[in-house]
């Protein structure tokens, strides 16, 4: 059987800087972003031959790539599921360079998801796709936001794992305790306490407002070609050891209301074990990690999905310490998108390339492998990175 | 009251798979589909049977009756249609089946995994709707 583990590596990497209003265009960040993921790498535009990204993204394949001046694009491809996608397009570039189909794969996303437009609004909902006529489902009882969606799972989560919103504030206190040390973080310099967490006003109970994610503009790219030429650029190669999406039964975007289970949790358990088959590493093997956070909670079912902790068992994880630099798995040194900023989470990819260099703000000493995780609560992806 | 279209109901995002469901509300009835093949029953409505993959179902009436499963408050940003605080709960139906509803009218703060709760059947402008309350 073809195997993608270590076969390709992120070589480059790009990102704009993080904003309420970029003040230009989505194109524009994606370009940029793009051109800096390519010197970064020192790989010259007109190798580019495929491109990767969301579903959701507003920036055509073809307008970046006549943007950068680009000569002969062979692959392009696109994953749904909002931020459940970010892992997606890396498994797609590793694929498509495994199987020879791609040399150089430019994986990407850039928004003005603050001053164009904003997630989190209630959902309308025409046309009656098969996703709307869901989100319509749910609408009809004033279920709208992903809010209000993921509180939902997450107060079933509380109510059988005894974990509660001052557990959730050790997250949302430490995500801006490692932002306020990265100059681009919105929450630079602008550390939060526990208290401040529990008296932000309740965006859909159990979830506070300091619980949410960012609202960002901004851009990254990665650029993601074979190991072995990776190995003769100018950056230390990080090798895609796994890369998996997952979408088990019961699965519904953002309503799997009606499984067994309806924390944020089976379709990152079902993303994980494809990850640690793949790759032949297990939990233990991983110095850090990049868990998504739309909301911190969310935090905490995945940290147990992954096999960091078992079932219910992230609160004592979390309340010990254990995502600290110092701990058993220090996480989202960015400060993740709850403190950093948030571009479906590839901005968090961009922190796992810089940990994995040496080369992070909030730098972990001796990392090796991390795992990178995508939005929860819907089809959802991953990936294991690592460096020699 | 006010007529309904040609789908039997007005819900404003609808397909041929779900006007059952809205369409049920006209005669106060909470409608989900039967399996006629292994008689499952589903509630988030699907045009195949996640048991055996049978196309072939019936609408079924529930009792209305069950308990709460989980719950959630929105809040912010407001919602059209609903004022906030906006409480909803996900119950698990007495047939086993679950179903979302919104539990206007009832006070947040009181809501409980475990309460057991029935539905009620409203009208929400030109639209049949249905909300819990408690038993
Ligand atoms: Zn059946």
């Amino acid at each position: 059987m073809t195997s993608i583990s270590n076969k390709t590596a992120i070589a480059g990497y790009g990102a704009t800087e993080f904003s309420k209003n970029s003040g230009r265009s989505e194109l524009r960040l994606a370009v940029e972003a793009t051109l800096g993921a390519l010197t970064d790498a020192g790989i010259d535009p007109a190798e580019v031959d495929g491109m990767a990204t969301f579903s959701m993204d507003n920036n055509s394949e073809q307008e970046i790539f006549r943007a950068i001046g680009g000569r002969d694009l062979k692959f392009f491809a696109r994953i749904p599921q909002g931020g459940g996608g970010t892992l997606g397009p890396v498994q797609q570039a590793a694929m498509a360079i495994t199987t020879g189909i791609a040399n150089v794969v430019v994986v990407y996303r850039a928004m003005n998801e603050r001053s164009e437009y904003r997630f989190g609004q209630p959902m309308h909902s025409l046309p009656p796709t098969s996703d709307n006529v869901i989100f319509a489902y749910h609408g009809f009882s004033g279920l709208m936001t992903p809010a209000a969606m993921l509180g939902l799972m997450m107060r079933r989560y509380m109510h059988e794992t005894g974990a509660t919103s001052l557990d959730f504030a050790n997250y949302a206190v430490l995500a801006r305790k490692y932002a306020s040390t990265n100059p681009n973080a919105f929450y630079y310099g602008k550390p939060i306490t526990v208290e401040e967490h529990q008296a932000s006003r309740m965006v859909a109970d159990p979830l506070h407002l300091l619980d949410c994610c960012q609202e960002s503009d901004g851009g990254v790219a990665l650029v993601i070609v074979s190991a072995e030429r990776a190995r003769d650029l100018r950056q230390r190669p990080v090798y895609i050891r796994a890369a998996a999406q997952g979408s088990p039964k019961g699965t519904v975007s953002l309503g799997g209301f009606y499984k067994d289970n309806i924390w944020p949790f089976d379709e990152c358990a079902a993303t994980a074990r494809q990850l640690y088959s793949q790759s032949g590493l297990s939990p233990a093997d991983l110095d850090a990690a990049i868990i998504y956070d739309h909301f911190g909670p969310s935090v905490f079912p995945g940290l147990e999905a992954y096999g960091f902790c078992a079932k219910g068992e992230a609160k004592d994880f979390v309340k010990d310490g254990h995502l600290e630099i110092g701990g058993k798995l220090p996480i989202n040194m960015h400060g993740g998108q709850l403190g950093e900023a948030y571009i479906h989470g590839m901005n968090g990819v961009a922190e796992a390339v810089r940990q994995l260099r040496g080369t992070a703000v909030n730098q972990v000493p001796g990392v090796r492998n991390m795992l990178v995780t995508a939005g929860s609560g819907l089809p959802t992806s991953a990936a294991l990175l690592g460096v020699d | 009251m006010t007529e309904t279209t040609a789908r039997g109901h007005n819900a404003p995002c609808s397909n041929r798979d779900f006007d059952f469901f809205y369409a049920g509300f006209e005669g106060e009835e909470l409608l989900v589909q039967r399996c006629t093949q292994c008689g499952t029953l589903r509630s988030l409505p699907s045009p195949g049977c996640g048991n055996c993959s049978s196309l072939d179902w019936e609408p079924t009436a529930l009792g209305g009756e069950g308990e709460i499963f989980s719950y959630v408050t929105h809040y912010h940003p407001p919602l059209p249609g609903f004022s906030a605080p906006h409480p909803m709960a996900l119950v698990t139906m007495d047939e086993g089946v679950r179903l979302l509803g919104a539990m206007d009218g009832t006070d947040p703060d009181t809501l409980e995994i475990g309460r057991r709760v029935k539905i009620e059947f409203v009208r929400r402008d030109a639209v049949a709707a249905y909300r819990f309350r408690y038993l």
